[in-house]
């Protein structure tokens, strides 16, 4: 990560946490609206990039605030498949922060005098939670690399955007199921803080397109392409 | 492991040429013969194009000049074999030896090893297997017994193992062998290189459930094998097994290899898909996409020196749910009778019955999952 990202990470988690507390005011306050704004035009010329870095900051810290809607306001009427493609963002944020809260709740909680974590049923579970959480992270991130490339233009994107939005619908099922599993019933309270980022990963699920939506808009585009041709596509986007 | 962050994939010069050289070079040379071993097709066999394949240059492609190789760069091997399992190319003759026997060879193997396997490798010539499984040692490889003891005139080896893949039209084995009496678990283990034509060693077909013979009993009889087959260092065997498993488990074969399904499904929807395949085509090319991209950031690691074992295990679990699954998911949406003769209904029947050795070989699901929580440190 260049410094320049890692101090604009550093930024996001101090006004968020002050956020979780005070709402949007302190977003509103950091000009989180000028992040993807050229420095031209008096912005803080941001990529997809950054935007992807502290949407999953967001997606962790202040999972019920309108970061990406902020985010997005700079850029005018941002269409639909933008506000897509920062929902992965912040699902990939929370899904990250599911995985930490069940890897902490199993390495504590014990029962048949060890640690949930030393069964392998638990163990098991995890792994394919992890899986998940990498998929989506990889997914966020390859989608980020083309938006750049295509210097934000969102149909150019379309393509990759379907897919990480899409694969990240699909994880949610697991993710959340997976967590919620090995928490047991405290994971199922108001006061655990689990809840706080599964209930927005339900939501996120169906924002800006469900599973039906960008599957069949993602399958129409590779039918045009053609067997052969989804390949040929596939490899000549990314280079 | 907190977040993956992808590496970035970048192969020193022009990877879109080097695919457009291959995609020219598989159109004239590519067998059209059987659609069906397009599909699976890092076990299809076919020496003649494996020779032909080394002969252009995509063999060995790693290992250097002075050795027969093509002195590249990791990443442009990466480029070629996904060239090369996106079309189903039959790969299976050489898939082993290039992919892990050359680089372990060249990495741990002596001056006279090097000289005397690596030509043949590049060539697409020298083909190997992998020793590992025994009938007492499955996910438990630590449990292996077949012996080796040294002599005045070399090892002599006895025992047996089993489901060793192409053992049959292999020229040499790459064995986990214990070479230390009396010891136990994954100390006292050596890995020893072993051609296939010594005396001693029968080797038994076992008929696969598709009908195929791939995998075989290979037996141990009083083997006198030279001090020279020895690889490595003695007494190092797991460690630099483990090694090796690393490179297996995260290239694109992990996803790649039943793409022939999924070019047979997006050929048979056509242009404008009934919405139930459109959805099915859309779903399948999602989870492809973003396995590429995983696998790819792995690469990149293990190019860049990096130990990425438990990525590399997160390919593997996702890439052998992602292609047992997919048969699954097109025989519920696709019209297509079980005795069909078409491409689509012929690949997916093939694939269906492949299928369940995916989550077995190079690791079960359970042993992956399992290293995945030891990164996760849960164990
Ligand atoms: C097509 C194919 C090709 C192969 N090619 C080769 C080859 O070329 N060379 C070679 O050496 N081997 C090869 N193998 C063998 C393969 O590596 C083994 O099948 C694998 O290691 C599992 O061993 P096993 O079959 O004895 O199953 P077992 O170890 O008996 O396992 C059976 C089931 O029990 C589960 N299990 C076992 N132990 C545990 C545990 N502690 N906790 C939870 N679950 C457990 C396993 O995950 C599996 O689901 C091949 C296998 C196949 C199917």
């Amino acid at each position: 990560m260049s410094a320049a990202r890692e101090m604009l990470c550093d930024t996001a988690r101090a006004v968020f946490a002050e956020a979780a507390e005070a709402g949007m005011a302190p977003v509103e306050a950091a000009g989180f609206d000028l992040l993807l704004v050229p420095e031209a035009d008096g912005g803080f010329g941001g990529d997809w990039g950054d935007a992807n870095a502290v949407l999953r900051i967001a997606g962790v810290a202040v999972p019920d605030l309108p970061v990406a809607e902020r985010i997005l306001s700079g850029l005018g009427d941002a269409p639909k498949t933008l506000h897509a493609a920062a929902t992965v963002g912040l699902m990939a944020g929370a899904m990250g922060q599911a995985l930490a809260l069940s890897i902490e709740h199993v390495n504590t909680r014990q029962q048949f005098g060890r640690p949930l974590g030393k069964f392998q049923a638990v163990q098991q579970s995890l792994a394919v939670l992890a899986c998940e959480v990498a998929a989506v992270d990889a997914a966020a991130a390859a989608m980020a690399a083309r938006l750049d490339a295509a210097g934000l233009d969102a149909e150019a994107a379309d393509f990759e955007i379907a897919a990480a939005k899409l694969r990240a619908n699909r994880a949610v099922g697991i993710v959340t199921a997976v967590a919620h599993q090995v928490h047991g019933a405290i994971g199922f309270t108001r006061e655990y803080d689990l809840h706080r980022v599964t209930i927005p990963l339900m939501r996120w699920r169906g924002l800006h397109g469900n599973d039906a939506y960008w599957a069949e808009r993602l399958g129409r585009q590779v039918a045009g392409f053609g067997g052969r041709g989804l390949w040929e596509t596939l490899t000549a986007r990314a280079e | 492991m907190q977040g993956f962050a992808l590496y970035p994939f970048d192969p020193p010069g022009d990877s879109s040429a080097l695919r457009t050289d291959l995609r020219r070079w598989l159109a004239d040379h590519q067998p059209r013969g059987d659609i069906v071993r397009r599909a699976n097709c890092w076990a299809s066999f076919d020496a003649d194009f494996s020779r032909a394949l080394g002969a252009a240059g995509y063999i060995g492609m790693t290992l250097p000049a002075r050795y027969g190789g093509g002195d590249r760069h990791p990443l442009e091997r990466y480029v070629a074999i996904e060239e090369l399992l996106a079309a189903g190319a039959p790969v299976g003759a050489h898939w082993i030896a290039d992919r892990q026997t050359g680089p372990l060879i060249l990495r741990y193997g002596t001056e006279e090893q090097r000289q005397r396997y690596l030509p043949g490798i590049a060539r697409g010539e020298t083909y190997a297997c992998i020793g590992l499984s025994e009938p007492g040692a499955g996910s438990d490889l630590a449990a292996v017994r077949t012996s080796a003891r040294e002599t005045a005139e070399g090892w002599r080896v006895n025992g047996q193992k089993i489901w060793t893949t192409g053992a049959h039209l292999s020229h040499i084995m790459l064995a986990l062998i214990r070479t230390e009496e009396g010891s136990e678990r994954n100390a006292g283990l050596s890995q020893l290189l072993i051609d296939l034509d010594t005396p001693g060693i029968t080797i038994r077909p076992i008929i696969d459930m598709a009908g195929n013979h791939d995998f075989n009993e290979v037996f141990f009889d009083d083997v006198l094998v030279p001090h020279g087959a020895l690889v490595g260092e003695r007494g190092q065997g797991w460690k630099q097994v483990t090694a090796e498993l690393g490179l297996e488990r995260s290239g694109p074969e992990r996803y790649l290899s039943s793409h022939a399904l999924l070019v047979a499904l997006i050929d048979a929807a056509g242009p404008d898909p009934a919405p139930a395949l459109a959805t099915l085509i859309g779903e399948l090319t999602a989870e492809m996409w973003t396995l590429r991209q995983l696998s790819m950031s792995t690469a990149a690691k293990l190019a860049a020196g990096e130990d990425p074992m438990v990525e590399a295990s997160v390919v593997k679990e996702l890439g052998n749910g992602f292609e047992q699954d997919m048969p699954r998911r097109v025989q519920a949406v696709a019209d297509c009778g079980w005795d069909d003769t078409d491409d689509l209904a012929r690949l997916l029947r093939a694939l269906l019955i492949a299928s369940p050795s995916f989550s077995l070989r190079g690791g079960t699901r359970e042993v992956i999952r399992g290293i995945i929580a030891r990164g996760l440190g849960l164990r």
